[in-house]
């Protein structure tokens, strides 16, 4: 039975989230619900209403777990060859502190912007489905850090990856 | 590359393609090879003049330019709701479909167009608390450009709004000045996407992806595959033939 839920944009999403911990660039402790869970802040667009108030309700222990990620898929297509998805994704990055900002953005700078690099990268990591195959992984667009709209009080920067990828199939082409 | 000047060089192999009336040439291969520069130079030089590869350039660029565009926006304002709200029909923010800008293309003599914009009127109803409703037509522009709006009654004595739950009434005759309709993050906000996606490497991802190099690669090197009479070893061409054949591959590589 073949899994649809399953998204490349997640699991780059997945992988972000992994790195952003393993090199310290963020916390997990710092994104602790009321039970305990880790919320992690790298959300869909869809999602924003529903974890406002959890990224600018009152902290306790300090500010870090203001900043976070909204991202949302600008288009999908695919060329004569179909086995290979083009895909733009636009990662919003909100932070408070202008400093956290420029850390976020350089450290998705150095991740994602060496094409096939990127890619053997993301492939290589554990925790990636099965089911997808990166080619290509790099940095279509940074937009400038400027005061958000749609926070008060956050500055916000935009950055466009493009991605490049295949999903698993079997011999009529079909996904498995 | 000026064609011109592609053509001007190209006319000085003109005399080596045709047999000297003395009889000097005792061989084919000066007159060959000019023949084949010549071809190749003819093909090149009339590719920018040519209707169907011009119109190709045009379309499929554009085309893609304008789908990403509006995907960009959309999904800008998916994101930032408060910054691209004008843009789009009441409470449908990011919507394809409610859209209030349209691309347009201005071509011009040479090989290149302009991408400009314009806004569209607004067909929704406006949101309200009251039971009259109206069209705001011009929304999007006139929340683009930040001009304050003045709002007089027409059809009724005084205005009668809500603001923060309390409803007000407004003296019999009186105005109300909206000094940033759409709210403070709307001004420019369309006008500085647009520059971002035009003036940076989206517009350049955009073109790459358009298939237009695919197309101009393979149509070229049709236009550019030798006609069989300048294969053949001959002591003398009509560079009027060839000029001829030159214009008439471009013609065939590129229509259709």
């Amino acid at each position: 039975m073949v899994n649809y839920s399953k998204d490349a944009v997640v699991e780059i999403r997945n992988y972000l989230w992994h790195k952003l911990k393993e090199e310290n660039v963020l916390s997990a402790n710092d994104y602790l619900d009321g039970n305990g869970n880790t919320i992690v802040p790298i959300i869909p667009v869809q999602q924003v209403p529903e974890m406002t108030t959890f990224f600018l309700g009152p902290t306790t222990a300090n500010e870090d777990n203001k900043t976070h990620i909204v991202y949302d898929k600008i288009g999908i297509s695919y060329e004569e060859n179909w086995a290979i998805c083009c895909e733009q994704v636009v990662f919003t990055i909100y932070a408070i502190d202008y400093n956290k900002i420029t850390i976020m953005r350089n450290f998705m700078m150095d991740l994602f912007r060496r094409m096939d690099d990127s890619a053997k990268e993301v492939n290589a990591w554990s925790g990636k489905s099965q089911e997808f195959k990166f080619h290509s992984i790099y940095i279509a667009d940074i937009s400038p850090t400027q005061p958000s709209q749609e926070i008060q009080g956050f500055l916000a920067e935009e950055i466009v990856l493009e991605l490049k990828y295949s999903r698993h199939a079997n011999f009529q082409g079909r996904f498995i | 590359m000026d064609s011109n000047i592609l053509v001007q060089a190209s006319s000085r192999l003109q005399p080596l393609m045709v047999e000297p009336s003395s009889g000097i040439i005792t061989n084919s291969v000066v007159s060959q090879i000019s023949a084949f520069v010549y071809y190749n130079s003819q093909v090149m030089a009339n590719v920018m003049d040519e209707p169907g590869f011009k119109n190709k350039f045009n379309s499929m660029i554009y085309t893609q330019i304008e789908k990403d565009f509006g995907n960009y926006i959309d999904a800008k304002a998916r994101t930032n709701p408060r910054s691209l709200h004008h843009v789009y029909e009441w409470n449908r923010a990011g919507e394809s479909s409610a859209r209030l800008f349209k691309l347009n293309r201005l071509n011009t003599d040479q090989l290149s167009f302009k991408v400009l914009y314009d806004f569209l009127p607004s067909k929704s109803f406006a949101k309200s608390s009251s039971k009259r409703r109206h069209v705001f037509t011009n929304k999007a522009s006139v929340m683009e450009a930040g001009m304050p709006l003045k709002i007089a009654p027409r059809h009724s004595q005084r205005l009668v709004f809500e603001v923060n739950g309390y409803t007000v009434y407004m003296p019999k005759g009186a105005s109300v000045t909206v000094k940033r309709p759409g709210g403070p993050g709307v001004k420019n906000s369309f006008q500085m996407s647009y520059s971002h996606f035009f003036k940076g490497n989206l517009v350049n991802e955009s073109i790459k992806r358009s298939g237009f190099q695919n197309l101009f690669n393979s149509s070229l090197s049709k236009a550019l595959d030798l006609p069989n009479n300048i294969k053949t070893v001959k002591y003398s061409f009509s560079p009027n033939a060839i000029r001829s054949q030159a214009k008439a591959a471009v013609s065939a590589a590129f229509s259709g």
